[in-house]
């Protein structure tokens, strides 16, 4: 059934608004050229309305380049023990060898003085820097070295004696998978709300579409700020509801208009009169549609939670003191506006992060919509 | 297109409905003080204490529906029955008894016949407070259970005649006219039954003059008249910073602002507090059903603007965010205007060039530019100069970048559009001047979609103005919020939410409305849809 021909692009005009709000707020489309002949036949319904022949080189190319950036970024989380840590990555010490002590962390190590651990071992294999995101027992506490100042700091340190570099790349991890949990926690939540609006309609739609409403009428930032400050004692789990809680809303009114979109095709209608169940509907014929938009908006949101928690960070307010974390460190630069690599450094790679997302997020948006090219 | 705005506007009530109810929410999510304390239960002065923090936030009542409202004739048979039975409430009754004061007498003393004669010495015991506010009784009376009982029956059987509304009425009538204290006498022999009118006239009268009077009067029965000593003022540890409000008797050469400051403190305490004192009579009792509930009256409250007080510095939350929001929301608007008048020149002419150098070179600034967190961005123009020195200009630089770039490029985009249409090639064939074909024909509608933008932007800037003021230290609402999140200001944070969520939705029904005056296929498909 799949490979049937979807009915024209005409269909756009009769479908009701995405609620209110946002990238496309009303259907004020103009009516597109029809399909170009050459256009192949077989391609998956969620992508029949691509026009091939012109996909927006560079902005395809940007893409590539930001999915590039977004690898190394991931590499750079999941290796980032292996980068920075203050135990080594392999040693022998009185006759025991320790592989990859610097991951799982051997307690009779962990508590060892750093420095008696240099001079005791047989051999080791050290990290890029010799420091992790804390203060090992036995590091000297040395604040505020700028960078080069002391071969084992690259990037210097910070207020209290920690390496900055190592903090910015362990800090790449926690915001990472930080961002990415949030991210798919609020994909889960806004695709079950929004197709349940968009396939029974009526009071569940009212319902969901008044919730979503309402909950994006507040700033982002601001709900968050009111969430972590109402709670008795916030932690990163509430950070972590509260960015989902103000995400979600997004997702179902996206996932709500393409669940609409796609009952008026006559192929969800031609499988609902042979008798296919709702739910097969749904997973066969619906959400294959679904599928691309939600990938754009789940790329732009990884983005936005890493800026949110960031910003949240900075201002002092987010994940608890002492977790590795940009926006920690950046806060720092407001006591010592001397200090430019507290800002510099962990800045870069969050700027990093939101261009290698924001990139890739553009690029998969100019593939499903030609008029943004 | 008067209908269109209407209908837009009346489509955002379900929505604010929804806003207040989230914002409830998080009201729930706040501590109760009754988690916290862990008073024993005998201390009756920790237990009013922290029965009083709790009222203040509601937590006495339930939070939907509220079945059995209650007034001052239920909770006075609450407590007899308490006092009766002797139980372990049976003190704290007593005190509340005496808190209640004259409001209660008109239901305790015709029942104190009634009552084992134990019960009513202790009673009788227990208003002496009330008899000493009145000014009447000696103390050897009050002291001694029967003769106190007795003291109290005759009381009634002289004085029941005062104890009415219109009498009430008239003379608190009266001491708003002229100041007279034979007049005031008359009132205090009363107590707190005096108290509604009290207040209904502390509402209207204007004048220091009259105020002082009433709130002297409404201290001196309610027993607030002591120096403020609080549970909460107990926390602030500093009491300079408490410069208002301290006292709730107004002097009679206050000036405006303490004025205010203390008649929304008694109206808030009112506002908490009312039902201790009246009794609900017919419909009263069906609209408390549904009134006095958590909800509601967190909802009335905020809607009349009684947000409670600041705990942080005990100033009215309404009068805090008068003062601060117009830092905010200004700034927000400036950085607006601004992202305007430069986003959609250059969206404009990057979209007329397309393709060419000035497309690619705007389009690489644009992603740049919308790639920098604005709290980095504040913190680099930080480096060139704090707002006192340069005003509002860093500030409002900082805060429009992300909004310049957005604008920027939907401009770009609704331009390239609209230079496709069919209308634009014939203007141009028409022999129509190239400057004339680009701003009357073409931008015209590609301004359009770029307003929708701008209601979706305003809200965002209001996020992005909590943290430009916390770098070049304005005192907004941002600012003030980061303070109150670190004394757990809760009344402040949930005033502050409450208004952003407004202000968004306000302005996204600005820009539907704006929408459907620029494009009128709008109204159309609105109205059709609305129908349909």
């Amino acid at each position: 059934m799949n490979d049937r021909q979807p009915p024209g692009d005409d269909d756009r005009e009769s479908v009701p608004l995405l609620l209110s709000r946002p990238s496309h707020p009303l259907p004020l489309e103009p009516k597109r050229a029809a399909r170009p002949a050459g256009a192949p036949k077989d391609v998956a319904p969620a992508l029949s309305g691509v026009d091939w022949a012109n996909p927006g080189a560079i902005t395809l190319r940007l893409g590539k380049a930001g999915l590039l950036l977004a690898a190394l970024l991931v590499l750079l989380a999941i290796f980032a023990d292996i980068v920075a840590s203050d135990l080594p990555v392999a040693c022998k010490i009185h006759g025991t060898v320790f592989v990859l002590p610097n991951v799982t962390r051997p307690a009779t190590l962990d508590a060892m003085d750093r420095r008696e651990l240099a001079a005791q071992a047989d051999w080791t294999i050290r990290p890029m820097v010799a420091h992790g995101p804390r203060l090992g027992p036995g590091e000297e506490r040395r604040a505020l070295l700028p960078p080069g100042a002391l071969p084992g700091h690259p990037l210097g340190t910070d207020r209290e004696g920690r390496d900055v570099f190592a903090r910015a790349v362990h800090g790449t991890r926690s915001y990472l998978v930080f961002a990415l949990g949030a991210v798919l926690a609020s994909l889960a939540l806004g695709a079950f709300f929004g197709s349940i609006a968009g396939l029974f309609g009526g009071a569940a739609d009212a319902v969901v579409s008044r919730i979503v409403e309402s909950v994006s009428a507040f700033p982002p930032l601001v709900l968050v700020l009111g969430i972590q400050a109402a709670v008795p004692r916030a932690t990163l789990l509430t950070l972590f509801l509260a960015i989902a809680l103000t995400r979600w809303p997004e997702v179902a009114r996206l996932v709500r208009g393409q669940v609409i979109l796609a009952t008026t095709r006559e192929y969800v209608l031609a499988a609902r009169a042979l008798g296919a169940s709702p739910l097969r509907v749904l997973r066969r014929h619906i959400m294959p549609n679904v599928r691309a938009p939600l990938v754009v908006t789940a790329a732009a949101g990884v983005s936005a939670v890493v800026l949110t928690e960031a910003s949240l960070d900075f201002l002092r307010v987010g994940t608890p003191a002492g977790a590795a974390s940009w926006g920690e460190t950046m806060s720092e630069f407001r006591d010592a506006p001397s200090a430019w690599w507290l800002l510099a450094f962990p800045g870069i790679l969050l700027v990093l992060t939101i261009v290698a997302y924001n990139l890739m997020g553009e690029a998969i948006r100019s593939v499903l919509d030609p008029r943004s090219r | 297109m008067l209908a269109f705005a209407l209908r837009r506007a009346i489509w955002a009530i379900p929505t604010l409905f929804g806003v207040s109810l989230v914002v409830f929410l998080l009201t729930t999510l706040l501590p109760d003080p009754e988690a916290e304390a862990n008073a024993p239960s005998g201390d009756v002065a920790a237990r009013v204490r922290l029965d009083e923090l709790r009222r203040a936030r509601f937590l006495d009542l339930p939070r939907l529906v509220n079945l059995s409202p209650r007034d001052v004739r239920t909770t006075v048979d609450e407590c007899v029955a308490h006092i009766v039975a002797n139980d372990a409430d049976a003190s704290f009754c007593e005190t509340r008894i005496a808190r209640i004061g004259g409001a209660a007498l008109p239901h305790l003393l015709p029942r104190l016949d009634d009552v084992p004669p134990a019960t009513r010495g202790r009673i009788a015991l227990a208003l002496a407070p009330v008899a000493r506010r009145m000014g009447i009784g000696d103390a050897d009376d009050l002291s001694h259970p029967d003769r106190a009982a007795l003291f109290w029956t005759r009381f009634w059987e002289d004085r029941s005649v005062d104890f009415t509304e219109p009498a009430i009425r008239r003379s608190v009538k009266r001491i708003t006219a002229r100041d007279s204290d034979l007049l005031e006498q008359e009132i205090r022999l009363v107590d707190t039954f005096a108290l509604r009118e009290v207040m209904t006239a502390m509402k209207t009268a204007q004048d220091p003059a009259v105020l002082a009077r009433l709130t002297r009067l409404a201290a001196r029965v309610t027993g607030r008249d002591a120096p403020v000593r609080t549970a909460d003022t107990d926390k602030t540890p500093d009491d300079s910073t408490r410069p208002l409000a301290s006292s709730r008797i107004l002097e009679p050469t206050a000036d405006h602002a303490q004025v205010r400051a203390v008649v929304s403190e008694w109206l808030s305490w009112w506002y908490v507090h009312e039902t201790d004192y009246v009794v609900l009579q017919g419909g009263e009792k069906v609209t408390a059903s549904v009134a006095q509930t958590r909800y509601a009256k967190w909802v009335l409250g905020a809607v009349t603007g009684q947000l409670g007080l600041s705990t942080r510095d005990s100033l009215p939350i309404f009068d805090k965010l008068v003062a601060r929001a117009p830092v905010t929301l200004g700034m927000a608007m400036l950085a607006f205007l601004l992202s305007a008048l430069v986003g959609v020149p250059i969206g404009v002419v990057a979209a007329w060039r397309r393709g060419h150098a000035i497309d690619h070179g705007t389009a690489w600034a644009i992603l740049l530019v919308y790639c920098v967190p604005t709290f980095l961005v504040a913190e680099l123009l930080a480096l060139f100069g704090h707002a006192s020195g340069v005003g509002f200009a860093l500030p409002v630089l900082a805060l429009s970048t992300v909004s310049l770039s957005v604008v920027t490029q939907q401009q770009r985009a609704s331009m390239i559009e609209a230079l496709e249409q069919d209308y634009v090639r014939s203007a141009r064939a028409k022999g129509a001047r190239t400057l004339r074909v680009a701003v009357v024909h073409a931008l015209r509608n590609a301004l359009v979609p770029t307003v929708t933008i701008a209601g979706v932007q305003f809200p965002a800037l209001v996020g992005g103005a909590f943290v430009v003021e916390e770098v070049f230290e304005i005192r907004g609402i941002g600012w003030e919020t980061l303070r109150a999140i670190e004394s757990h200001d809760a009344a402040w944070i949930v005033a502050v939410t409450l208004l952003c969520a407004i202000v968004t939705t306000a302005c996204l029904v600005a820009s539907d409305i704006a929408y459907g005056l620029l494009d009128p296929r709008v109204r159309e498909t609105q109205a059709r849809r609305h129908v349909s």
